[in-house]
């Protein structure tokens, strides 16, 4: 199957190409040329840049506009329609009669980007409105206005079907992305990241503090970035999110939980131009926790005597612990440059960026330094390379948060630590004084001592050599080579010193964890593309081949009973070390088929891919992944300048198992020196396969007044089957699980986007668009599967995740109370992890040389589990102890035994971004006499406003990071923050 | 498509340049796609016809499998039996759930059962590869079941007393996707345990003079066939009692003197000799097993319950016992976690003379002489030795204790020399096995476990895991008997 396959395709991909030399560059012999000029139609200014060719005559081939807006392009004889494309203003075009030779051209701006364009296949791409699937889409202009931590935190509230959210306020990210609901419980959960054609990683590595630290599960709970954090925001052209199956099987069998398209800015023909923008700013806690209030009575109840010395001189002492911890109030930085021009020939931009958020909590930052190159260059001969690249170093100290369990954390210690208790207190040497209440933890000499410090160096490269082959007056056959890598190394340096209060009772006082990962991703393809152009229809038939390898290898050194004052890994007594290489290599073949019919008003797509990876069970296996999709545009139904257009999409796609699934591994104990194997407890699936999604979607989208009012109304029907699974067998058996494939998911939703500009006049323009999503997640199957919990799911009874089948994939057990207050005697659903809906607000408004923006992103519903008032409730250090609110808690929890006062409402309303921006006038720039263009001054502000009734820090939270299906498990996180910036951008 | 002034034959050039470029591609991408695993052994390395070698690995692996749970059950039985308490106070199902119920079956109520049943499937897959290795004599076979079948009957009896009379599966050796094991009762899963104990035991006398394997550490004198069927004996002659008293076994009494006969008990060379026996040795090397159990004074988490202080006989000279004073030491501070207190801590495995550091290499006894003799006199009282018994239990007042003998006669009560019994069994072997709830579920003396605050409980056993449950489909928590 194999050999054949691939033998058809390069037979097929030859022919193609031999076929196609002799008959490059037949040229017709009626042929003329025009010159035009490409200009705003609010300004007046030349636009450069702008892409022109002419309709349906594919041989005029396209070409740019120069620095003056000039172009010259030649077209056939007779009447001709040229379009003029250019990135954020409308698509336009103009009828050229055959006397003309010369046709001017003003573009509107596109405010809410309906002509942008969307990928379809690997080197296909269509106009939005032209689109047969919903495709988020945000522009970079958007998601560069207020510096954010990741990319992803800027698309909060921007866009439709996913579901974002933080797992802590940690500086440098941690943010999940999940789309259209979970389609996965066992396998891979992240979204596949492209940028410029570059598969990207999105690992999250964590460090080695959960195991310093003592936490239940030491490498989940250690709160990771995840590495989509080292792109720079400013360098995005565009995000595209490919939501629906139609869409995203393009990539296969990676593809289930979306594709994150990214690309990023490439220069402009024309004179050079530089931009500098200056941020300086600061980072606030958004909340803290309150703490219980004491006398002295109280306190020498609960503790003892030794609570009596807290007192002297004081009746009632309180010390804002969180604010001792996350006090820290530094400068945070944040510095872009960029320079692009070039010649119609050879374009580039060049972007470096400099930043450095300085965390809440003592110690903590988060700074990126990046720089990339990317050049467009003109062979000649039809042949046209694209390069991009970008090197960047990401670092960051997220401090000590989440679980734990010997107090090495600070939230969780502090609700150990009465509020009469002040951490910043000191010996006259300077050292802390020992605790004498509360637990042997100080988290103030934590942040002074503890190192806990993440550096990451990246290179992202890649390269698209396209060659227009042949074309006629309807005829063209372009052949695309792309490739590219994507390689990180990160490294991780986590120290508790032996001196700290928690670490001098262990056995083995002092830690030190040297951990890491090191990524290399490669891939490569090869594509054709035909298009044809007749009357009233046209075609476009793609196929191509493709090759991707991914590999990560992690490690991890770990050394206890560190000597004093030393932190390396090889001064302790005892070293453990860890390695995991994994590696996946897939080979797919793929067609596929776009037609336009009736005048364009019928969009007809269709395709398939075939491919087979090292994961499966059968390396030689080809799955085939189809989908098919079409659309309908009716112009003007609604009004002049207006458009309905109806859509249908089918589609399937795959999620791959994930590397070892496939092995049973023996373990390896090591007894008296001696290294020894056993039989490990979870036996492989030496036939496991891809699990296999497949989705109906249909939308009704429209627009009218010229785009003024637009909308995308969306909805679908996704079923997942073939799970990965791991069936628990009895234990009893000496295996604790074994993967196999099975069951069904069911995701339904809809999602809803709406545009609308009141105003939009060349000095005045405000836009607004509203988001709204709606999903739900269920198990339908479980191939004889009992109810389970997956990993991460929560801690025994106290409210868990657990997968049923009929019930929500995020549903949340625990025992309940009964109507006379007992426990319930059965385990049931008290809450769902999964919100009700998502929506998003967002604003823009421009006047004059003013600016006002401003994103809010509503989550209605979901719960959260409120262990740190557990914690705090189980230490009695809650700030309402004594009231009723803490008695009812106390009476249901931990005298009848349920969890369900801690489970409480997720809902929130957050202020995401606010941004007032002031663009100098043209006459007071020059007489700063700089040689600027324009400057441009503001302030930004990010998560300045959160309304919730949630009693915790943040109801978006994530102990155990990112997961398959999160629990929202709030066990002391990091509090949430607020940032403000003040921006200065010049222009050269 | 940007400019077309190109002459056709530098379209050609570039052409062939394109195509041979694809080519290389192809060739060079569409590589292999058997990726191994590099990340450990897989499974095939013991199954089939496995080496002398491999196997030796696998016994080490066995003697590993050996150390799951000690720590685990020495802390909750210590809890349930209050031996002592964990007032770390990180998770308060510690001082809450796990002292107080309801058993959670998710939770730690239902721990100590997979490490066992991994165990043991490690155990039957050595034992299904014995016949068929490579390089082995009749003899070591037999020398490498016999030591095998002690193992696994060792972890049978332990499941077994952890669950009580909710019973256990034992016919675990059967493939994944087999309906899971019946449960049996209590008393015939004790007596599958002993029954594979005497197989192991025939084993070991035709096993030859020397095991095919090294021992692990802990050994020290056992490391032998013949020397091992003395472990064997006084594994075996430990759960006959059990089933004695347990489940009511009365011809288990004179089995478990024949067993105690054939094992390594001894009265000679006391004092020094109470020490002899089996040891779970730790170390405090990377990668081994440390103590779990071994901790700094200055750690808040294990805590000796104040009835062992107050509970201990004085000496002649007004102390108190000395397996007291040994392994149990005032802190010098109090802590106190939802009104359970504590101020003592246990120091047994501590350095000797600093308890102030933890010894991560501190053994734990297996099986010693000091619990042979306390097991023998418990079966003589039973065999009609009075004498012999009251003589054994004094020995251990003596030799381990500094104590006084026994107030005790051949005519005292039954119930008098149980005390007695218990009260030695507590201080000789506690913070080891959990003894006092084993001993207090054997004798129906729950009722003597001191329970501190209103509403906590002593749990009668512990319960069956839910995964266990569900796969039986039924709920948890479940009696599948």
């Amino acid at each position: 199957m194999r050999v054949s396959l691939v033998g058809v395709l390069r037979t097929f991909l030859l022919s193609l190409l031999a076929a196609a030399v002799p008959l490059a560059g037949g040229l017709e012999a009626q042929e003329r040329q025009i010159t035009g000029r490409v200009t705003a139609a609010d300004t007046g200014q030349p636009l450069p840049g702008a892409d022109v060719s002419v309709v349906g005559y594919p041989a005029s081939g396209t070409v740019l506009s120069n620095a003056e807006g000039r172009f010259t392009i030649r077209i056939p004889a007779g009447e001709v329609r040229i379009r003029v494309n250019l990135f954020a203003y409308q698509a336009t075009e103009v009828t050229v009669s055959p006397q003309q030779n010369v046709a001017d051209v003003s573009l509107a701006r596109d405010v809410f980007r309906l002509s942008d364009v969307v990928v379809t296949g690997q080197v296909t791409t269509i106009d939005r409105r032209s689109a047969t699937t919903a495709i988020a889409y945000v522009s970079g202009e958007e998601l560069g206005r207020v510096s954010s931590p990741t990319v992803l935190n800027s698309l909060a509230g921007r866009i439709t079907g996913v579901n974002l959210q933080s797992n802590s306020g940690a500086p440098g990210g941690g943010i999940q992305m999940q789309v259209r609901g979970n389609s996965t419980i066992l396998g891979g959960f992240d979204p596949l990241f492209v940028v410029d054609g570059v598969i990207y990683s999105n690992a999250s590595i964590p460090s080695g503090r959960g195991f310093t630290n003592a936490a239940a599960s030491a490498t989940l709970e250690a709160d990771p970035v995840n590495r989509i954090a080292d792109l720079n925001p400013a360098d995005i052209a565009s995000i595209e999110v490919l939501k629906g199956a139609a869409a995203s099987s393009i990539y296969g069998s990676k593809a289930s939980n979306g594709v994150v398209v990214i690309t990023t800015t490439r220069g402009q023909a024309g004179q050079a131009r530089a931009n500098i923008t200056q941020r300086f700013g600061a980072f606030t806690p958004l909340r803290t926790l309150e703490e219980r209030r004491w006398t002295v009575d109280e306190a020498v109840a609960r503790y003892g005597e030794a609570a009596r010395p807290f007192f002297d001189g004081n009746a009632s002492p309180y010390f804002d612990q969180y604010d001792q911890v996350y006090g820290n109030r530094g400068l945070s930085h944040e510095t872009l440059a960029d320079v692009s021009g070039g010649t119609e020939r050879t374009r580039y931009f060049v972007s470096g960026s400099w930043k450095r958020d300085e965390g809440i909590e003592f110690g903590t930052y988060a700074a990126r330094q990046g720089l990339r190159l990317n050049v467009d260059q003109d062979l000649g001969g039809g042949l046209d390379l694209k390069v991009s690249s970008a090197f960047v170093r990401n670092a960051n100290n997220r401090g000590w948060n989440n679980n734990c369990n010997n107090f090495g954390c600070h939230g969780y210690a502090m609700a150990y630590i009465p509020s009469f208790v002040d951490l910043e207190r000191r010996n006259p040497d300077g050292s802390f004084p020992a605790p004498t209440v509360g637990v042997q933890s100080n988290p103030v000499q934590l942040t002074e001592l503890g190192v806990n410090e993440e550096e990451t160096l990246r290179f992202t490269g890649g390269l698209t050599l396209g060659w227009d082959a042949w074309a006629t007056s309807t005829q063209r056959l372009r052949v695309v080579a792309g490739g590219g890598l994507d390689t990180f190394d990160q490294r991780n340096e986590v120290w508790t010193p032996n001196e700290l209060f928690f670490e001098r009772p262990q056995a083995l006082p002092g830690e030190a964890v040297e951990s890491g990962g090191r990524s290399l991703f490669y891939n490569w393809n090869v594509n054709a593309v035909h298009s044809y152009f007749a009357d009233g229809w046209s075609s476009n038939t793609s196929a191509g081949i493709q090759y991707e390898d991914r590999r990560l290898n992690t490690f991890r050194i770990r050394t206890q009973n560190l000597l004093p004052g030393q932190r390396n890994v090889n001064q302790g007594t005892n070293i453990t070390a860890v390695e995991n290489l994994q590696e996946e290599r897939t080979f797919a073949l793929y067609a596929q088929e776009e037609i336009r019919l009736l005048s364009d008003r019928l969009l007809v797509q269709a395709g398939i891919r075939a491919e087979r990876s090292s994961v499966n069970g059968d390396i030689d296996k080809f799955y085939i992944f189809p989908k098919a999709s079409g659309s309908y545009r009716f112009p003007d139904l609604l009004g002049a300048d207006s458009e309905l257009k109806l859509r249908v999409a089918y589609g399937e796609t795959g999620n791959q198992p994930i590397f070892g699934q496939k092995f049973t591994n023996l373990g390896t104990p090591q007894l008296g020196g001696r290294q020894g194997i056993t039989v490990s407890t979870t036996s492989g699936a030496p036939d496991v396969e891809p699990e296999r999604l497949k989705e109906w979607e249909a939308g009704v989208d429209g627009e009218m007044r010229n785009g003024r009012i637009n909308w995308e109304l969306t909805g679908f029907r996704r079923t997942t089957t073939n799970l990965l699974l791991s069936r628990t067998p009895a234990p009893s058996s000496g295996f604790t699980s074994q993967v196999f494939n099975g069951g069904e998911i069911q995701n339904q939703g809809v999602e809803v986007a709406v545009g609308y500009a009141p105003i939009q006049t060349a000095s005045t323009t405000w836009t607004n668009r509203v988001t709204f999503t709606r999903y739900t997640s269920e198990v339908v199957d479980l191939a004889g599967l009992p109810a389970f919990f997956p990993a991460g799911s929560g801690f025994g009874n106290l409210g868990r995740t657990r997968i049923e089948e009929g019930k929500s994939i995020t549903q949340i057990i625990g025992f309940g109370l009964g109507e006379d207050g007992t426990r319930d005697s059965q385990l049931r659903q008290l809450g769902n992890s999964a919100p009700d809906f998502r929506m998003g607000f967002s604003s823009d408004l421009f006047v004059g040389r003013f600016s006002l923006n401003a994103v809010m992103d509503w989550q209605q519903g979901g719960s959260v589990i409120n262990l740190t008032k557990f914690l705090q409730d189980a230490a009695q250090t809650t700030a309402d102890w004594g009231e009723p609110s803490w008695e009812e808690r106390y009476q249901r929890n931990f005298l009848v035994g349920s969890i369900a006062p801690y489970i409480e409402d997720a809902t929130f309303l957050k202020l995401r971004e606010v941004g007032v921006n002031y663009e100098l006038s043209p006459e007071l720039v020059q007489a700063f006499r700089l040689g600027a263009r324009s400057v441009r001054m503001g302030i930004t502000g990010r998560n300045l406003l959160m309304f919730t009734e949630y009693s915790g820090l943040d109801p978006e939270v994530s102990n155990f990071g990112s997961l398959a299906i999160r629990g929202n498990l709030d066990i002391a996180p990091h509090p949430p923050t607020r940032s403000f910036f003040f921006n200065l951008a010049v222009g050269f | 498509m940007r400019n077309q002034h190109d002459t056709r034959a530098h379209r050609r050039a570039h052409g062939r340049t394109a195509l041979l470029g694809a080519g290389l591609l192809l060739l060079g991408g569409c590589g292999d796609l058997e990726i191994l695993n590099t990340n450990a052994p897989t499974v095939e390395t013991l199954t089939g016809s496995p080496t002398r070698e491999v196997l030796a690995l696998a016994a080490t692996g066995i003697f590993s499998g050996s150390f799951n749970d000690v720590g685990t059950e020495i802390q909750f039985y210590a809890l349930y039996g209050r031996e002592g308490y964990n007032l770390l106070g990180n998770d308060p199902r510690e001082t809450g759930e796990q002292i107080r119920g309801p058993a959670d079956p998710t939770g730690r109520n239902a721990a100590i059962w997979t490490g066992q049943y991994g165990a043991i499937r490690t155990i039957n897959t050595y034992l299904e590869a014995l016949p068929n290795a490579t390089g082995l004599s009749t003899a070591e076979v037999r020398a490498s079941q016999g030591f095998a079948k002690t193992l696994k009957a060792w972890h049978l009896h332990r499941l077994a007393v952890r669950t009580g009379e909710f019973g256990i599966p034992i016919d675990v050796d059967r493939p994944i996707t087999a309906d899971p094991a019946p449960f049996v009762s209590f008393s015939a899963a004790m007596e599958a345990a002993s029954s594979l104990m005497n197989e192991a035991h025939a084993d070991l006398l035709a096993g030859g003079g020397s095991f095919p394997f090294a021992m692990a550490p802990g050994y020290a004198g056992f490391g032998t066939p013949a020397t091992f069927a003395q472990f064997n004996r006084a594994l075996a002659s430990k759960i006959l009692v059990h089933r004695a008293t347990f489940v009511g076994c009365q011809p288990c009494w004179e089995q478990a003197a024949a067993a105690l006969g054939q094992s390594f008990v001894t009265d000679q060379g006391l004092p020094g000799s109470l020490a002899t026996g089996v040891l779970y040795q730790f170390s405090s090397a990377a990668g081994e097993p440390a103590n779990p159990v071994s901790e700094p004074l200055a750690n808040q988490r294990l805590w000796v319950h104040p009835s062992i202080v107050t509970g201990a006989q004085s000496r002649p000279n007004g102390t108190p016992d000395l397996r007291l004073t040994t392994k149990v030491v005032d802190a010098g501070r109090t802590t106190s976690i939802e009104g359970l207190v504590g101020q003592f801590k246990p120091i047994l495995y501590n350095p000797p003379g600093n308890p102030a550091a933890a010894n991560p290499g501190a053994p734990i006894p297996w099986i010693g002489n000091e619990e042979l003799l306390l097991l023998r006199a418990e079966v003589r009282w039973n065999t009609g030795n009075r004498q012999g018994a009251i003589d054994d239990l004094n020995r251990i007042r003596e030799h381990a204790g500094g104590l006084a003998p026994a107030a005790l006669t051949a005519g005292s009560s039954n119930d008098a020399f149980v005390t007695e019994l218990l009260y030695n069994r507590l201080y000789s072997l506690m913070w080891a096995q959990g003894t006092r709830w084993i001993d207090a579920r054997r004798y129906d003396r729950l009722n003597t476990i001191p329970v501190d605050r209103p509403g906590d409980t002593v749990f009668p056993s512990m319960i069956v895991p839910a995964n266990e449950c569900v796969a039986r489909g039924l709920g948890a928590p479940c009696s599948p008997l």
